[in-house]
């Protein structure tokens, strides 16, 4: 065999070697991927809507996705809304519920962020930021409270907290709960949200 | 026979009467006002972290100098004082002291010692220290206090430079008023914020010739045209230059630390580069950034760039030709 | 060609003389970009050294096959089969670490120590000598981001593996478990390997 031959048939039978070998690699792994996947959103939406019992997905693009949830009665609970927006460092995911009228925010929860440790990284603290979202008037846009109060009493209905000394990180937060709300009331009055609502169903 | 006799000798060829030590004294009595200010507005919380940054600059370059097998003389000719009465200037008069010792083990060991000791240094051994603190730990190097002079109930106090970026709308007037900024009544680092201290300390420097006065000129002037085409064009969104200038560490870092021999360009030309690009950083940062203050990390970066702007500004020897590139 | 080593020596010169971190200075990339948490800084070792073994052994047996023009090609894609297969075995099995270590489990490909070592080794040495270089280099790496980790989880949250190790009076140094922190200990680190390795020299002589 001549040389060049032997360079294609070598390179053509590792490439068909290692080929078929992670195709079936990729089978064997790709329903517990997407299982993971599954239930990290299952878990997000019953952390924003307690009383959730089954959860579907009524509408999606590539910077929305939104989860229509009913209780054991079959009653609904309200939308799980999962947006993603640019942060002070990289993309934050985050998941908040609403109530079905779509004016009260229920929970608010960071999915994925890679703020600074110590600083913007407190968008993720249940016990501070993230409780003073919960029950937060959002028939009109959020603001943001800076400097922060002590108590939630102080601040009024559509106020959130702002982090101490990461103001840029909370505002990033506050920007894509209030871009996503509105795009939210957007699709309502298009009717995609209830037209695809009974596709679903 | 005299007459042929040549010296063969190494440069320096020219000796001048300051020695480096003489020249470190002088900055320390330059820093005096400015202390003394602080201590002033601050009281004992002031005090105590100068005693504390100094000591500990002088206990680690000491235990560097006996591993080097140093001569320990050299612990005495100012350097690591000057290095710790700076970076005490530059905290926030509320840090708790053992984060003052972390800063000030950092800025000998890291700012200076580890590139070889007093003038192998790239940065400025005291803005080392302060980034490393300021990054370590973010919260309580922007926590602060208001002056003791000030009648306000509060435990936290904003800077002017963070009442402005964060809270203060400027057409509202709710900005610090200028005459609190000149005499140092607001709340900020220790030396930063009495800007009649600070120049006081720099006139002595400047007339004995110990900084160039390109660097604080340029930095100035490059901050106050960078801020200044802000404001008139749009006067209702940002404020005027002479407040950029008084507030926050403008005015410390141009005349004492931008103003580090070691860190700074050697010729003239070099000195204007190198201000310009610390003032225009500042007002970027200020205006367009994430953090309130750009000071620190204006010189910083421009201290990168000293070896390259010295070997690019390099005056011609006489009669030497351009090379063609 | 420089008389074979013996069997141990060939594994023990991956811990210390040709150490791919401190001696050699490859993979620098992973090296500073995953160590900021011990567990972090174990699963990238571990992943590098399945893909860097597996890798090794499949070079040296085929190594006769192999045209010398293609050989670089050939390599990246044995290398770069076993990198997907480890991405995937982690995405499935433990998705948070998966989701910790983010693109730099499949940048493995481009970690110069494994493609280094097949240039340099498997492609010139039976498939059992291989097998003990690539384990010596492996113990070598896991060993070094073992201790860049742990310094900088220890200084950076006061944590060992996630256990709060120092108390409550402990206020962790950010900085260490930021980008900068990478390089200001592997920066230090390096300057002790230097150091330890000149005076090892100066009695040796």
């Amino acid at each position: 065999m001549n040389l060049s031959a032997r360079m294609i048939v070598v390179l053509t039978a590792v490439g068909l070697i290692s080929g078929s070998f992670l195709s079936v690699v990729g089978l064997l792994t790709k329903e517990r991927i997407a299982m993971n996947q599954q239930l990290e959103i299952q878990n997000a939406i019953s952390e924003v809507l307690p009383s959730t019992k089954t959860s579907h997905k009524v509408f999606e693009d590539e910077s929305l996705t939104i989860y229509e949830s009913r209780d054991e009665n079959d009653n609904p609970v309200g939308f799980a809304v999962y947006a993603s927006g640019t942060g002070f460092q990289d993309i934050i995911t985050l998941m908040y519920g609403i109530d079905p009228s779509f004016s009260k925010i229920k929970a608010l929860t960071i999915l994925e962020q890679k703020e600074t440790p110590g600083l913007g990284a407190k968008i993720t603290d249940k016990t501070s930021f993230l409780r003073y979202w919960e029950g937060r008037n959002c028939e009109q846009p959020l603001s943001l409270r800076k400097p922060a109060v002590e108590s939630p009493g102080n601040l009024a209905p559509s106020e959130v907290n702002a982090i101490t000394g990461a103001t840029i990180s909370s505002e990033k937060v506050l920007d894509i709960v209030n871009l996503s709300l509105e795009r939210l009331k957007e699709i309502k009055q298009k009717g995609q949200l209830s037209s695809e609502e009974k596709n679903a169903t | 026979m005299k007459e042929n006799t040549f010296i063969l000798k190494s440069s320096p060829h020219f000796r001048d009467k300051d020695s480096v030590s003489k020249i470190m004294y002088a900055v320390i009595i330059s820093l005096i006002p400015a202390v003394a200010a602080s201590i002033y507005f601050f009281r004992l919380k002031a005090a105590l972290i100068y005693i504390t940054c100094v000591a500990s600059c002088l206990i680690t370059e000491a235990v560097f100098l006996k591993v080097r097998k140093k001569d320990m003389h050299s612990l005495w000719d100012g350097s690591a004082i000057i290095t710790g009465l700076l970076l005490a200037m530059t905290l926030p008069p509320s840090l708790s002291l053992d984060l003052v010792i972390i800063g000030s083990v950092m800025a000998i060991a890291l700012g200076k010692q580890v590139f070889g000791g007093l003038g192998y240094n790239v940065f400025n051994p005291a803005l080392v220290g302060r980034a490393f603190l300021q990054i370590a730990f973010p919260v309580a190097m922007t926590t602060w206090i208001p002056p003791s002079t000030l009648q306000v109930n509060t435990a936290t106090f904003a800077t002017p430079l963070g009442n402005l970026k964060f809270l203060a709308s400027i057409t509202e007037g709710s900005l610090t008023p200028l005459k609190d900024l000149f005499w140092g009544n607001v709340g900020g680092c220790l030396g930063e914020t009495s800007a009649i201290a600070l120049l006081a300390g720099a006139l002595f420097l400047l007339f004995r010739k110990v900084i160039d006065w390109r660097i604080p000129v340029g930095i100035i002037s490059a901050l106050a045209v960078f801020t200044g085409i802000f404001w008139i064009t749009s006067p209702d969104k940002y404020t005027h230059p002479l407040f950029h200038v008084l507030a926050g560490g403008l005015l410390i870092g141009a005349f004492f630390m931008a103003t580090d021999m070691v860190t700074s360009p050697i010729t003239p030309l070099g000195a204007w580069i190198y201000a310009l690009g610390i003032g225009s950083l500042i007002g970027l940062i200020r205006l367009f950034g994430g953090f309130p203050e750009g000071v620190m990390f204006s010189i910083l970066f421009m201290n990168t760039f000293v070896p390259l702007i010295n070997r690019y500004t390099r005056p011609r020897i006489l009669g030497e030709r351009r090379r063609r590139a | 060609m420089p008389p074979k080593k013996s069997i141990g020596a060939e594994y023990l010169k991956g811990l210390w003389n040709e150490n791919p971190v401190f001696r050699q200075l490859l993979g620098m990339c992973p090296t500073l970009a995953v160590t900021n948490a011990v567990i972090n800084g174990i699963a990238m070792g571990l992943a590098t050294a399945f893909v860097l073994i597996l890798s090794s052994l499949v070079v040296s047996s085929i190594k006769k096959l192999i045209p010398s023009q293609v050989r670089i090609a050939t390599y990246i894609v044995i290398i770069a089969s076993f990198v997907t297969i480890a991405d995937r075995f982690l995405a499935a099995f433990f998705p948070p670490i998966s989701k910790a270590l983010g693109p730099y489990v499949p940048l493995i490909v481009v970690n110069c120590i494994i493609l280094g070592r097949q240039e340099a080794f498997s492609s010139r040495n039976s498939i059992g000598r291989s097998l003990i270089d690539a384990l010596g280099m492996s113990t070598g790496f896991i060993l070094a981001l073992l201790l860049l980790s742990s310094i900088r989880e220890l200084l950076g949250s006061g944590s060992f593996l996630g256990h709060q190790l120092l108390g409550s009076w402990f206020k962790p140094w950010t900085i260490m478990i930021l980008p900068a922190g990478a390089f200001i200990t592997l920066g230090v680190l390096l300057g002790i390997a230097l150091l330890i390795e000149s005076k090892t020299k100066a009695r040796s002589v």
